[in-house]
């Protein structure tokens, strides 16, 4: 029951941290919000019990987020509009 | 990055932080079929140390692997796989059956070697795939 609860509380916030980093119009903080989603992914594999699958999200998540900042670094603004 | 935008604070850290980031990454790739872990996050972990130096060092990183070295790196290790897998068949065996190795050990010691030769590829062609990216996604251009 408690794993529930907090399996629970772990998809929420990767729903409301998903959604924020798809309607907000700044891209930097986009990205950092989508790293925060992917550390909730993160959490909820651990929690239900796939320490593998948790190692390499947070090494993708990780190597993702590099990425996207080293791209918007390319961009000439950093909103989409 | 080209430029480098580290301060000494920066600079001190990633000294101490890469060291115990490659130890960590060799671990992984070691004890990859008893722990979790294997070919592909040691390579990323291996990858994000040396973009680690490019970011804060710049070009003049004292790890630095460039992006033109990074892609012959990225088909050796991809040679290293397919060789493995074809040197077994050389021993009538299938493609990666390590069984199939003529040494003398237990079956098993066998399997554990021909997957470590495995892995070995695999993290070298994901470090340098990593290394390859992120170069291209920040060299610059002239225009």
């Amino acid at each position: 029951m408690k794993e529930l609860s907090l399996i629970a509380v772990l998809l929420v916030l990767m729903v409301v941290t998903g959604t924020l980093a798809l309607f907000l119009k700044d891209l930097l903080a986009s990205i950092i919000l989508f790293s925060a989603f992917s550390f909730f992914a993160v959490l909820i594999y651990l929690a239900l019990g796939a320490p593998d699958v948790a190692f390499t999200e947070a090494v993708v998540g990780v190597v993702s987020t590099t990425f996207f900042i080293a791209a918007l670094r390319r961009l000439k603004r950093g909103c989409s509009r | 990055m080209n430029r480098k935008f580290g301060t000494i604070i920066l600079d001190t850290a990633f000294r101490y932080l890469v060291p115990f980031i490659l130890v960590f990454g060799m671990y992984v790739l070691m004890h990859g079929e008893y722990s979790p872990g294997g070919g592909f996050q040691a390579g990323a972990l291996f990858g994000i140390a040396v973009v680690l130096g490019r970011l804060i060092q710049g070009e003049e990183a004292m790890l630095n692997i460039s992006g033109n070295t990074a892609i012959i790196l990225a088909g050796i290790g991809t040679f290293i796989y397919g060789f493995i897998g074809v040197l077994t068949m050389l021993f009538n065996g299938n493609f990666l059956e390590y069984g199939a190795f003529p040494l003398n050990m237990a079956e098993a010691d066998r399997h554990a070697l021909g997957i470590l030769g495995i892995e070995i590829g695999v993290t070298i062609c994901v470090m340098a795939t990593i290394i390859a990216i992120f170069d291209a996604l920040t060299r610059r251009e002239e225009w």
